[in-house]
């Protein structure tokens, strides 16, 4: 089984390699002679007013947890679907309530608007 | 098999070096990244232990979906981390208790268990069209399916409690509705009026 991912490994390699090797030669090769204009934080021109790091708005948060429990539902949909033949009926039934269940969040997410981005 | 050997002993160790990244790197944002290099290399380790289902959704939750909500949760914390490390160091004794007793379950696992004649050995050989996605949805569907809907239960109250947690509805934003300005014909926007001219050249 484990020999078919074997051209993944590889792909893995050539790409580390290939990373570190750009990496590397950029900085063994090209010319570095920092001083404190260069190195000082560049904003288009003026005085650097504000830290780097700002608040997210925290409706990009309402996004992620929405998409978090819609992905663990396609996860679970996945060995069901492969395993149907062998649970049968009693399978199809627990995913339908399964799916229901995550139906309910989305009518709810619907209703509240919560997939609207005003 | 000492290919595979030496693969196992590489990825483990760029996942023992990433989680003392987690924890040492002074940038929260790095620890998140490095978190997600820890995910990559179990999901790879568990590949080889012919999991293929479980390591390809421990890359498509964790690292696609959770450590997202994490990058975010760690960019919208606007804490000072500088004054938050002040004092940390003091609390050493509670860490020592608690990592002393995380040694003694994985001693007790590997050491005392493998000497007192329990041998983990390896595992007996899969047959040929074993499918670890097939097993695992047979568990799921037939012994396991009560705690799968409590799962789904569980995604049904973490969905809500975001809502009602985070969604705020702002007055007097206008957007713009798409279909309406489709929809506009000329006749709702112009109207034309027959009038006499005013003045007679």
């Amino acid at each position: 089984m484990l020999d078919q991912y074997l051209p993944i490994l590889i792909f893995m390699g050539l790409a580390a390699v290939l990373g570190l090797a750009l990496f590397t030669i950029g900085w063994f090769a090209g010319p570095r002679r920092p001083d404190a204009q260069k190195l000082s934080p560049y904003e288009c021109g003026f005085e650097a007013f504000e830290d780097a790091r700002m608040r997210f708005d925290v409706r990009y948060y309402l996004v992620a947890i929405i998409f978090v429990v819609f992905d663990l539902e396609i996860a679970f949909f996945f060995p069901w679907a492969v395993s149907l033949r062998e649970t049968g009926t009693f399978g199809l039934l627990a995913m339908l309530v399964f799916a229901l269940l995550l139906v309910v969040a989305l009518v709810y997410d619907y209703r509240k608007g919560a997939l609207e981005w005003d | 098999m000492m290919f595979e050997t030496l693969l196992f002993f590489a990825f483990s160790a760029v996942l023992v070096g990433a989680a003392f990244g987690v924890i040492l790197a002074r940038n929260p944002v790095y620890s998140a990244l490095l978190l997600v290099l820890c995910f990559f290399n179990s999901a790879v380790i568990w590949l080889m232990l012919d999991a293929e289902f479980l390591g390809i959704v421990l890359v498509l939750v964790y690292v696609g979906a959770v450590m997202v909500l994490f990058l975010f949760v760690v960019m919208m914390l606007d804490v000072n981390l500088e004054e938050l490390r002040k004092g940390l160091a003091g609390y050493w004794p509670i860490a020592a208790v608690v990592a002393g007793l995380m040694v003694f379950a994985i001693l007790d696992v590997v050491v005392v268990k493998h000497l007192g004649g329990v041998s983990l050995g390896a595992a007996p050989p899969l047959p040929a069209d074993y499918s670890n996605t097939r097993v695992l949805g047979e568990a799921l569907f037939t012994r396991y399916a009560y705690p799968a809907q409590i799962a789904a239960v569980i995604l049904l109250v973490a969905s809500i409690a975001a809502i009602v947690l985070t969604l705020r509805h702002r007055p007097g934003v206008k957007p713009q509705n798409v279909g309406e300005q489709v929809r506009v014909s000329a006749k709702d926007r112009v109207r034309l009026v027959k009038m006499a001219p005013e003045k007679r050249p």
